[in-house]
């Protein structure tokens, strides 16, 4: 089936560039921009609307099959699309780390590390954290930091590999090797949403040994978003399920909900 | 139910024209029984039961007990939220199998919201929060080091190997936060005044100057001299680019009675601070400089041998990430008595006077493995002007949601018995904690 899939693409895209000569449009016109891809697939995984929030859930499996939970809502705001973002997680679940407030200035340009700051309820802590490696686990989960606030395109080169009807499939590798886990990773980005829908890493002697999918998209306020997502460690067979609720985009938040005082007293009127 | 749920899957590809190839959604086994569980509001009520057991390293012999830690706990935690404001309780009800007693503390039982939420007066009184009731309180820049927090600490518990949490004791009091261009403003009056948990000898022997060797009394500062008046403590902050920059002011008493009356008796004498903090992303970690003057009020000139001397204190410190996971940090921190030649002059137990600096280095190391299941740290105080130290040790694992297990060792060393840290080298203790939570 996929082969004929791919047969069939093969015939519509040689047809398309016949087409295309038959026309004269010039060449560039017809060969995919691998950077404006990447860049839509960006926008569309990480900056849909100026702003959103979202519930979220996450049931981290370990190999031995043992299971932890984590619950929290996200606030996101833009500064501008594709730039810098400010992000707040707020924990319910599990018991220990109820209200325990994470917060994030995360900023593209490679030479300014993201700013972050973990709020500690039981010690009314506001704990400033040391920018660190982002491919570490988020909150426990197969899940990296990188994952959640999204990995910055500007660090990869991204070549095209396969065009599909219904897919781009691009290889990214590391322009800085020796700060990643991985050799490179394979991106298929589906075309009706922009949206990267399967991320396999890869390590030096090509083997697959992480995933990253997305399991279930919706449209939500026009924009396609990822609702369920799981990502596996596919040598131990650990895998964590995370699943976004309640997804509100263009809400208007404010500059100042992304501050200390949301910390200690957070903005109830965006979480419930 | 797998079953069930790729049927659910598939009817949603073939409704929802937006939804990826049927093909990527295979193989996914979104058990969904075990996600409805939660499918409702996290329940208001919450907590865990606790078992902590810890033993002297060697035994004191001015205590008759080698146990330093026997706890059974139970904390219980419930909150409500309004529309711009919550009620927090969190209490501890717990049998001391040390003392042989059964204690309540609540640790929090507050009201905290905006002003706007009970007094409205317009864009004003949004700039404003307020917190007010028994809470825990925390501020400044120092890794296990206080300089501006004045708010009380539990030191015992520290010592005995209790939770990070117990550290710092609550306190009834009230907050106002105003929140405004130029700065922040943090302004906290506790009318009774809340000493630390200082150690007294209940659990660990100190060493007394008078008596020249260590002494365990367990006692309690007595109503007269127990101060009546309020503590006062104040914060401005800002931050400007990536850099936070606070200044501090407090004015209370010392949270130790480490002065004494005329007759012979330990009181908290006045203190007022004064100080300022800043922290920044530096190289590729974090740097942080904190300094506060400690202006004894009872004993401005520095003659008087029962109170102690005015001071400055300063801390840089420094934290990174090593490698993947581990995290490294160290900080430098001195105390300078001011007026030291006084004291000198009038001493009443000279040979066991401190130093005019204190030099302490501090280092930790963090590392979390097992996807973060397995927490090591290593945290040791270091005095190069004492050569003295404290090094702890903990470990904390927890792979489920509902229990974690921790162990660890407190470790005083040093070379004089009456220095800082090593006064309690008795106090050197293994412990071990076992929480579950409901």
């Amino acid at each position: 089936m996929l082969k004929r899939i791919k047969t069939i693409n093969k015939i519509a895209s040689f047809m398309a560039a016949s087409l295309a000569l038959l026309a004269a449009v010039p060449l560039q016109a017809a060969s995919i921009d691998v950077s404006s891809i990447v860049k839509n697939a960006e926008k569309a995984a990480y900056y849909s609307g100026k702003d959103g929030r979202s519930d979220a859930r996450m049931m981290i499996v370990d190999a031995q099959g043992r299971k932890q939970m984590r619950q929290f809502t996200i606030l996101r705001r833009d500064v501008a699309d594709n730039g810098d973002q400010q992000m707040m997680v707020f924990f319910e679940r599990p018991a220990d780390v109820k209200d325990t407030v994470f917060r994030v200035e995360k900023h593209v340009d490679l030479a300014v590390e993201d700013d972050r700051w973990l709020y500690l309820p039981a010690l009314d802590l506001v704990k400033r954290i040391s920018s660190g490696d982002k491919r570490t686990s988020f909150v426990g989960s197969h899940f990296f930091y990188e994952d959640v606030s999204g990995r910055a395109i500007s660090e990869d080169n991204f070549v095209l590999q396969e065009d599909t009807e219904a897919a781009y499939v691009l290889k990214a590798t590391p322009k800085a090797p020796e700060t990643v886990e991985f050799a490179y990773y394979v991106v298929t980005i589906d075309k009706k949403t922009n949206l990267p829908i399967l991320i396999d890493f890869f390590k030096s002697n090509n083997d697959n040994y992480r995933r990253v999918e997305a399991v279930k998209i919706e449209e939500i306020q026009g924009f396609p978003t990822v609702v369920r997502s799981k990502v596996s460690d596919l040598e131990s067979g650990a895998y964590t399920l995370m699943e976004f609720r309640n997804i509100n985009f263009d809400l208007g938040l404010a500059d100042d909900v992304f501050t200390e005082r949301s910390l200690r007293n957070p903005p109830r009127e965006w979480l419930n | 139910m797998k079953n069930v749920f790729s049927a659910f899957v598939l009817s949603i590809g073939v409704a929802s024209a937006s939804l990826l190839d049927v093909a990527l959604a295979q193989e996914t086994e979104w058990d969904m029984e075990e996600w409805g569980e939660e499918e409702k509001a996290p329940k208001s009520f919450s907590g865990f039961v606790e078992l902590a057991a810890g033993a002297r390293l060697s035994s004191d012999p001015v205590i008759n007990t080698d146990k330093t830690l026997a706890d059974l706990r139970a904390q219980l935690q419930w909150d409500k939220d309004f529309d711009a404001s919550r009620v927090k309780f969190t209490a501890d009800l717990y049998y001391d199998g040390v003392l042989d007693q059964t204690k309540l503390q609540i640790r929090e039982l507050a009201w905290q919201g905006s002003l706007s939420s009970i007094l409205d007066l317009g864009e004003w009184s949004k700039k404003f929060d307020i917190k007010v009731g028994q809470q825990v309180l925390t501020w400044g820049t120092g890794d296990y080091v206080f300089l501006n927090d004045l708010f009380p600490k539990d030191f015992q518990s520290f010592f005995a190997g209790r939770d990070d949490d117990y550290l710092k004791a609550p306190s009834l009091a009230a907050k106002v936060s105003g929140f405004f261009d130029w700065a922040n403003v943090d302004a906290v009056i506790t009318p009774k005044f809340s000493p630390d948990n200082y150690i007294n000898g209940d659990y660990f022997s100190f060493f007394s100057p008078f008596a020249g060797a260590n002494v365990a009394p367990g006692f309690e500062v007595s109503s007269p001299n127990k101060p009546s008046s309020p503590e006062y403590a104040l914060r401005v902050y800002k931050t400007i680019g990536s850099t936070e920059y606070a200044v501090y002011a407090y004015d209370g008493f010392h949270k130790s009675p480490a002065s004494f009356t005329e007759f012979g008796e330990p009181y908290f004498s006045g203190l007022r601070v004064y100080g300022a903090s800043a922290i920044t992303p530096f190289a590729s970690g974090l740097l942080n400089m904190e300094m506060a003057y400690y202006d004894s009020k009872d004993d401005a000139q520095g003659r008087d041998p029962l109170v102690p001397n005015s001071q400055s204190r300063w801390l840089v410190g420094y934290e990174q990430e090593l490698v993947k996971n581990l995290t490294g940090s160290a900080q430098l921190y001195v105390e300078r008595m001011s007026n030291f030649d006084a004291l000198k002059a009038s001493s009443l137990t000279p040979e066991f006077d401190p130093n005019k600096n204190r030099v302490l280095f501090t280092q930790r190391l963090m590392y979390r493995a097992l996807q973060q299941t397995l927490t090591l740290n290593a945290f040791n105080f270091y005095s190069t002007s004492d050569k003295d130290g404290y090094l702890k040790l903990s470990a904390d694992y927890s792979p489920v949601d509902q229990w974690q297990l921790s162990g660890g060792f407190n470790v005083f060393y040093g070379k004089e018995r009456f220095s800082f840290f090593n006064q309690f080298e008795d106090a050197s203790n293994a412990f071990v904690r076992f929480k579950y939570y409901y």
